[in-house]
């Protein structure tokens, strides 16, 4: 628990960093509509690592959320297209979410597939899907209240993005830090033996956790859609690696049972500043994500070097 | 049953991937007219002729319990890198520059073997990351220019379709006989080399394997320089072949080769698999894609889908026969001991 | 025993970091001897044969093969000395067959030579006098197999000294008298055999010297003749072991609490019948293969049964999933820490409340985690667990500390039944002392007991009555005034017939 705790107190170091060291470099870095801005437009990959952290803890991988997303966003686009009211279709979107978690869970937790492959598997075949309806058209011009909500403030200057983040941000944390339900996710993403034979559905468990996932990437493909206005094929694809990026980045182990949403948080604040700071220097979108893939690597090395010493000693355990 | 069961696991696999094979190219066959022909093997060929080095390496990665998702990246970064070395230095011996792509290669292989095997970082994490930094140094090195193919002596360009020998109507062509003969003998050296042996236990056992002398360390990092060399290879024939590189070069490849190994046969956590699997993968999932680009009953856009499930498909028939066999034989050997 | 000794620890200290490990330790190994070591977990065991088989390197001291001292750098140095360590759990490759796993290690030759590889591990599983297809996937052996081939292994390599670490720990007694044999064979033709061992009749049998550690430091090398069980444990602990071996008197009561009929499961075990009263303390003996723990697993819900009814309570009940059980109050402690008891990562207090989290959730789904820590630090003061506090990682503790904690998550949901598999395996004296006495405790209060055990003496000291398994079959209930070690052994092992 210490060991997470000062992990969590080295992203926050981190953070300054960043901060103080954009705040020199662009004096409006710092203003709230910066900071607003800069949630907004990344607020989709937001959601998706918010619910991957639960993915990652539970031991397991969603690599079709971009998929996924970009499914929502093209099925959106389609029968919106086909004439379908608005409101209809973000049901339809978001029931698709909840089907294709469903889906992933099934094979992973039921049959027993690993979920790499699996995901990898639906990663394909949900962007084919998507690839199905639109082939390669564009689809825009969505009805004003819906574009609205995506590109405009909802209170104030405040937009919708922020509003949905922190309340999601609110209600998954005690999800996953207070409740029963995080608890079982901690414990089978341990070990998943220990919590079958304690009496836990760890299958549905699972199965939960991928419809989640599913289902927020579907919330977030709407998002991309309102903000963007416009869909294609090719929405949030290669998301999944950034996503994935930012949760091992916050301190989730890839191992499972271990990391928190906190640190998931602190890992987007570097990511979207250490971004905007880039951008501000001038630096391309690839180079940004070259940075940001050296950092990721950085945050396992360091605290290896730091705790190496009195690790390799553990006292008794098995004979 | 008898024969089944004297059959390893391995060589069944490769028979059913056959099966597999045959049947979709009956398939299409029946509905494709002039489906069956000469440029169907040369379309499939070419591309394969890439993939299958890169699923090579990665096969060889993933048996020892890791995943290479940075070989796009490679490819796309040798590919851009050789193509400027030939640009600029036309005269260049091809083995040279050939040599100079195997070591572009290897020394993207060697980092990720280090932070993989030496520095302990999970190979997901390393390669999730170096797949974006190699990128990013493609974009670096490139300056935001391209290679273009008019800029290529011919000898490079017209190497992959050069014919080497024909069986019937098949004309085999440079590009994919070379790579079958790397295929073939990565395949021979994992199954006759001792040392090769070492990337099975290290997969089959990690623990077990260290107790028994082997530097695990040591085999991983072997796996993952020797993934980057194909990788490097691979690129070399990524510019021959289309001529034209831009900094999106390789996008995408190591999802593919990652389905190709494991369609393939090749078991995600490690230990056990062929390198003639991933190779039958990469056919397949080659022979899939541009099938249905012809078929004219679904939309061309279908073919990702299909792909999924196709990956989806096989690992879930693999996993659940294989429990069957294992049930079976441990029932008969229970019989036996009675 | 005037040769030099083949290996020999002179002086060897191990420091990790500010703790000592092993203090001033030394031994001496000679040809052809069976020399068992002795001494509570924890006693330094673990890192002195890392210390022999290079792994570690001595803080201090020096370490001697054939009188002359060496470094060895690694597991790989230490075979080509000739020292080689089989473990508890095999170290196998469940992916390569028989030969391979035999060769793995060989580094003559670039290529691999099939034909010779087969006839010479043929050779070599019939050296130790086995029978056994090299061309078997070793994923598919049993446990005592898997031990067979790690053997071979070590022959293939010129072996001199062998260390088995609790080699028979998992095994059957057919099958651990069987290795045994191999292990005296193995000395008889110059071996040096180091022979760790939880099981105090097995080193009688077998050793023929013995020494005694504790506490990192070397109590006692003697010859076994000149020794005695109680001396050794004596020695081991450092203080004299209560009644770890006397039976309690019954506290069972009239009142029927399970009942089970004809409970079979297909292809695994057939025609279990048995009852059990409130208050009593059921053992089932049984060799390894017996399906003891697979009874277990069908009356948890675990495993489905193709045949047969359980009656409890006065009512049938047909469970089919853990949770079934556990809310008719019924509890099953693994026999498997690692795998299946704990989860080692995560803190003491979350594992005990594990199986009964419902009781800690408010209507909303919280956790009350005062609630929750407060049974923690209970069961750490009633079960003595050794621990500054509950929310430390499991798996840092002791193995001893770790059954305790398992045995806590379970006691946690008050059962009526408390299956209980190995309740003692791996675990040092003084340890299994505690837990015997949890177990009267609990059942003295009103609890039912079904314990599994492989150690002939536990079986004996806790069960009321005795039921006795071989190969999926009910071999008889011996009341405990009727059994003995032999008569469940002749049961066990087929030599007497099911009554």
């Amino acid at each position: 628990m210490s060991r997470l705790f000062s992990w969590e107190g080295f992203l926050f170091a981190c953070l300054v960093v960043i901060f103080t060291f954009n705040a020199i470099a662009a004096p409006d870095f710092l203003g709230v509509s910066n900071q607003i801005n800069l949630f907004q437009l990344s607020i989709e990959k937001i959601i998706l690592a918010l619910v991957m952290t639960f993915v990652i803890i539970n031991a397991e991988i969603d690599l079709s959320v971009g998929s996924m997303m970009g499914l929502s966003a093209c099925t959106f686009g389609y029968l919106y297209q086909m004439g379908l009211p608005a409101p209809l279709v973000i049901l339809i979107c978001l029931f698709i979410g909840i089907a294709g978690g469903l889906f992933n869970g099934w094979f992973i937790a039921r049959l027993g597939l690993p979920s790499l492959v699996v995901t990898l598997a639906t990663l394909i075949g949900f962007r084919g899907l998507a690839r199905v309806m639109l082939e390669d058209r564009g689809i825009g011009s969505f009805p004003d209240w819906f574009a609205a909500l995506g590109q405009k403030g909802l209170i104030g200057p405040v937009p919708f993005a922020l509003i949905a983040f922190v309340v999601l941000f609110i209600l998954l944390y005690i999800l996953l830090e207070r409740s029963g339900f995080g608890r079982k996710t901690y414990v089978i993403g341990s070990n998943r033996d220990v919590a079958d034979f304690a009496g836990i559905d760890t299958a549905r468990h699972k199965i939960i956790i991928f419809t989640m996932s599913g289902v927020a990437a579907a919330f977030a493909g709407l998002l991309y859609a309102a903000r963007v206005g416009a869909v294609r094929g090719d929405v949030a694809s290669g998301f999944e690696l950034d996503v994935i990026t930012i949760v091992l980045l916050g301190g989730v182990s890839i191992f499972g049972g271990k990391g928190s949403l906190v640190g998931t948080l602190l890992a987007i604040l570097i990511v979207l500043n250490l971004r905007n700071g880039m951008a501000l220097l001038s630096i391309t979108g690839h180079i940004q994500t070259g940075v940001i893939g050296l950092l990721l690597i950085a945050s396992v090395v360091i605290p290896r070097i730091k705790l190496s010493t009195p690790r390799s000693f553990k006292p008794e355990v098995a004979a | 049953m008898g024969l089944l069961s004297r059959l390893s696991p391995a060589a069944l696999r490769i028979l059913a991937l056959l099966a597999v094979l045959a049947i979709v190219i009956l398939f299409f066959a029946s509905q494709i007219e002039g489906y069956l022909n000469g440029r169907l093997f040369n379309r499939i060929s070419s591309s394969v002729a890439i993939m299958a080095l890169i699923a090579t390496g990665q096969t060889l990665v993933i048996l020892t319990r890791n995943i290479d998702l940075s070989v796009g990246s490679v490819v796309g970064f040798t590919a851009f890198a050789t193509g400027s070395i030939i640009t600029n230095h036309p005269e260049l011996n091809p083995l040279l520059l050939l040599l100079y792509a195997a070591l572009v290669g290897t020394s993207f292989g060697i980092i990720n073997g280090l932070l993989v095997a030496y520095a302990r970082v999970p190979s997901i994490i390393v390669t999730l990351a170096t797949m974006a930094l190699f990128r990013s140094f493609l974009v670096e090195y490139s300056n935001a220019k391209s290679i273009t193919s008019d800029s290529l002596p011919t000898w490079l360009t017209d190497f992959p379709n050069l014919p080497v020998f024909s069986i019937g109507t098949l004309e085999f062509r440079a590009g994919f006989t070379a790579s079958l003969v790397v295929v073939l003998l990565v395949h021979l050296c994992l199954t006759r080399l001792r040392p090769a042996r070492a990337l099975f236990a290290v997969g089959s056992n990690p623990e077990a394997a260290d107790m028994a002398g082997i530097d695990a360390k040591r085999v991983v990092f072997a796996a993952f320089a020797l993934s980057g060399l194909m990788a490097g290879l691979a690129g070399f024939m990524f510019l021959a072949r289309f001529g034209n590189i831009t900094v999106v070069a390789g996008l995408g490849f190591e999802l593919k080769s990652v389905a190709s190994s494991v369609v393939g046969g090749v078991n995600i956590f490690g230990g056990s698999g062929s390198v003639i699997g991933a190779f039958l993968g990469a056919i397949l999932v080659d022979l899939l894609e541009t099938s249905l680009v012809r078929w004219a009953v679904v939309s061309e856009f279908w073919r990702e889908a299909v792909l999924g499930a196709l990956i989806l498909l096989a690992v879930a028939t693999d996993t659940i026969l294989s429990r069957r066999l294992a049930k079976l034989r441990a029932k008969k050997s229970k019989e036996t001991t009675k | 025993m005037t040769l030099a000794p083949t290996l020999a620890l002179r002086g060897v200290s191990k420091n990790f970091g500010m703790t000592a490990a092993l203090t001033d330790m030394t031994l001496e190994l000679f040809p052809g001897e069976v020399h068992a070591i002795v001494g509570e977990n924890g006693a330094g065991k673990s890192t002195m044969i890392k210390i022999m088989t290079g792994i570690h390197h001595p803080s201090s001291g020096v370490l001697e093969v054939d009188g002359a001292a060496v470094v060895l750098n690694g597991s790989k140095a230490a075979r080509l000395r000739g020292v080689a360590a089989i473990y508890q759990e095999p170290m196998v490759f469940p992916d390569l067959d028989v030969t391979e796993n035999i060769f793995i290690s060989a580094t003559s030759g670039l290529f691999l030579n099939r034909p010779t590889m087969r006839r010479a591990a043929r050779a070599l599983i019939a050296r130790i006098g086995m029978t056994l297809d090299v061309d078997r996937i070793a994923s598919g052996l049993s446990l005592a197999e898997q031990q067979a081939v790690e053997i071979a292994r070590a022959l293939s390599q010129d072996v001199r000294v062998l260390i088995m670490d609790e080699p028979t720990a998992s095994l059957s007694a057919h099958e651990a008298s069987e290795l045994r044999r191999i292990a005296r064979a193995l000395a008889e033709d110059g071996v040096s055999v180091v022979y760790i061992s939880h099981r105090l009749e097995e080193v009688f049998e077998l050793a023929n010297r013995v020494s005694v550690i504790r506490d990192g430091k070397h109590i006692s090398t003697k010859l076994i003749s000149d020794t005695d069980p109680q001396t050794l444990i004596a020695e081991m602990v450092g203080r004299e072991v209560g009644n770890y071996f006397t039976k309690m008197p019954s506290t069972a009561t009239t009142e029927t609490l399970l009942s089970v009929q004809g409970l079979s499961v297909d292809g695994v075990f057939e025609d279990i019948s048995f009852d059990i009263k409130r208050g009593e303390i059921l053992a089932m003996a049984g060799l390894i293969g017996a399906r003891r723990t697979d009874v277990a697993l069908a009356l948890f819900g675990m495993l489905k049964t193709s045949a047969g009814t359980v009656t409890y309570k006065g009512q049938s009940l047909k469970i089919t999933s853990s949770r079934q059980a556990i809310d008719a109050g019924i509890a099953y402690v693994s026999e498997d820490r690692r795998k299946l008891g704990l989860a080692m990562a995560l803190p003491i207090r979350w594992n005990i409340s594990l199986a009964t989290l419902q009781k800690y959730l408010t209507p909303m789904g919280l956790i009350n985690t005062s609630a929750e820590i407060a049974t923690a630090w209970d069961y750490k003061k009633k079960l003595n667990i050794r621990t500054p506090n509950t929310d430390i990682a499991v798996g840092n503790l002791s193995g001893g500390n770790q059954q305790k904690v398992m045995l806590a998550k379970w006691l946690n949901m008050t059962p009526d039944l408390l299956i209980v598999d190995e309740p003692t395996r791996g675990i040092d004296v003084g340890a299994k002392a505690e837990v015997h006495a949890l177990i009267r405790a609990f059942t003295a209060a009103g609890g039912t007991a079904l314990v599994i055990s492989s150690d002939l003496p536990e079986v004996l000291a806790l069960g009321d009555r005795i039921l006795v398994m071989r190969e999926g079959r009910q071999m008889a209930i011996l009341n405990h005034a009727d059994a003995s070690q032999e008569s469940i052994m002749a049961l066990a092992t087929g030599q007497k017939d099911a009554a």
